[in-house]
């Protein structure tokens, strides 16, 4: 087991990027967070490192090229990298998204919270569990956060 | 112009010669045959029809131009020398006919009888121009008014998805302004002068941001989900649910009788809950702690007003707070967009919330009005139909 964390967020939004990688810094100093633009780049970089896989995945719905629900559809597709963990983290919080999210494999839904404060939160409290109970972790974190989190 | 019809050359000749020197436009046929044909093409305002005719005879003639659309209404007159008898004259009646002579005949009462005969039928053929024609205009103004609902209905769609995507998207941004004002003021400027203008910027996004979030729920609203049928108490419960955080730092209390099971769209009716009791929570009396009571009961008419009866096919809820009040002359104020009874620096609020509670119990066929009077407090009534004439799609709880 490596003693640090590996998050990797496939966002196209620069923007988000910033504020994730800000709020990561400050959640947890071991934290390490990796970015690709779109599902096509973000398969492209997971191929080619066999083995060396991040510990979650946080996955943006719309973004070019591939989304975020056919990128997902890919990845539990691949038998090596189906048991990643990921997390839908979008600017959605409508039911449809929500449903196909969780029907597709993700094992939570979290609506990119406006609070950096919550933000650190969230993924402090993902960093320290990762090795856990995962889902365990993010129910808790659903009844707890102000964020919208979905289960 | 009028018709005359008889096989007798000599009676065409003195009986036109009679009409026209009286004026009128005459035309002539020595038989039923042609005189059917002309009548196809021409249009008379009279015919005088002889009864006996070799070939096709009077009744028969008269029988044939009241069974065309075009010539039903022509009036006509029976002209007989022979066929004089009661059952003749009954026939002639009975064949479509308006008046039968016999011969002799007196010119001027003839005259008289022509004038008069032309004359009705002139009248009856213009009201009925002028029925149709306003026939033909109400069918088309009909037609016009289906187009323009049409149209309006579609842009009323258009006009709500609009809403929802701009809504949407214009959070986006003011997501990333907060948060970013976040980092500036955490990183940089704690325990600076700057610090204050930053939590200014903030506290403004934030006010938007709750803006926007209304307007996507007014904005939700159009989309048509099916009636379930469910029960108050569990809707209330979730609405209270999602206020906790409020409610225990306010100190807020609440106090909820047992509440029937009725026909509703229970998000939207969770809602109206919702902003009803986040709204008594905003508008409490400086220092004392919001305390609200809900109960029901029925009633069988939609009023507030209304007895309470056991078997009404109303349900009537009352939501009563402890708050400020308000002048009841404002009433119509309260349930409008963006109309806010107080300056902001007073109390927050949109003054979207209890706009979304009126539209989604008009939704429900129901009706949501207030009691209130000045620093003693509002009651909010709502009254909702208990089944609704669309069927529900399922019963939830």
């Amino acid at each position: 087991m490596s003693d640090y964390i590996r998050f990797f967020l496939i966002d196209d939004d620069a923007d988000d990027v910033a504020i994730f990688k800000e709020a990561a810094m400050e959640a947890n100093p071991a934290l390490e967070i990796i970015n690709a633009g779109n599902g096509h780049e973000a398969l492209k970089i997971l191929k080619h490192t066999p083995g060396n896989y991040p510990n979650v995945i946080f996955l943006d719905l719309n973004m070019p090229r591939m989304g975020g629900k056919e990128c997902l559809a890919e990845l539990k597709k691949d038998t090596a990298l189906r048991n990643i963990p990921v997390i839908v983290y979008t600017t959605s919080s409508q039911s449809k998204d929500i449903e196909e999210a969780m029907l597709k494999g993700a094992i939570c839904f979290i609506t990119k919270p406006t609070s950096i404060k919550e933000l650190k939160h969230i993924l402090s409290t993902i960093s320290k569990h990762v090795n856990g109970n995962l889902e365990k972790t993010l129910r808790n974190l659903s009844n707890t956060s102000s964020a919208f989190i979905v289960c | 112009m009028i018709l005359i019809v008889d096989d007798k050359k000599e009676n065409l000749f003195s009986l036109k010669t009679l009409l026209q020197l009286n004026l009128y436009d005459v035309d002539t046929a020595v038989s039923g045959e042609e005189a059917l044909k002309k009548i196809l093409k021409t249009e008379y305002e009279l015919i005088i029809l002889d009864v006996q005719m070799p070939g096709m005879d009077g009744y028969e003639v008269a029988e044939n131009i009241t069974g065309y659309s075009k010539s039903k209404d022509i009036p006509i007159i029976f002209l007989s020398a022979v066929n004089i008898d009661k059952r003749f004259i009954t026939k002639g009646y009975t064949s479509g006919g308006v008046d039968y002579i016999t011969k002799p005949f007196d010119p001027d009462l003839l005259l008289l009888k022509i004038k008069t005969f032309a004359r009705l039928y002139r009248q009856t053929k213009e009201l009925n121009d002028i029925k149709h024609n306003l026939e033909q205009k109400v069918e088309e103004r009909t037609a016009e008014l289906i187009e323009a609902n049409k149209e309006l209905e579609a842009s009323n769609t258009e006009l709500q998805q609009y809403a929802f995507i701009a809504s949407h998207d214009l959070q986006e941004p003011l997501r990333k302004i907060i948060t970013f004002s976040q980092i500036v003021k955490e990183r940089f400027m704690e325990n600076t002068d700057a610090s204050q203008y930053i939590n200014r910027i903030i506290a403004s996004s934030e006010r938007m941001r709750t803006l926007i979030n209304d307007l996507l729920s007014y904005s939700r609203l159009a989309t048509d989900p099916d009636f379930v049928t469910a029960s108050l108490n569990i809707v209330i419960r979730g609405a209270i649910t999602d206020l906790e955080l409020v409610i225990k730092e306010k100190k807020a209390t609440i106090n909820v009788d047992n509440l029937p099971t009725i026909e509703m769209i229970p998000d939207q009716i969770r809602q109206v809950f919702q902003n009803i009791i986040s709204n008594a929570i905003k508008f409490a009396k400086p220092g004392a702690a919001p305390e609200m009571k809900i109960w029901s009961d029925f009633t069988k008419e939609k009023s507030a007003e209304s007895k309470a009866a056991e078997k009404g096919v109303y349900c009537r809820i009352y939501i009563a707070d402890n708050g400020i009040g308000f002048n009841e002359q404002y009433l119509d104020k309260i349930f409008t967009m963006f109309q806010r009874l107080h300056g902001r620096s007073e109390y927050q609020g949109t003054g979207i919330g209890l706009s979304i509670v009126k539209k989604i119990i008009e939704k429900h066929n129901g009706l949501v009005t207030a009691k209130s009077r000045e620093n003693e407090g509002t009651t909010f009534i709502l009254v909702l139909p208990v089944s609704q004439a669309v069927k529900p799609s399922a019963v939830l709880y």
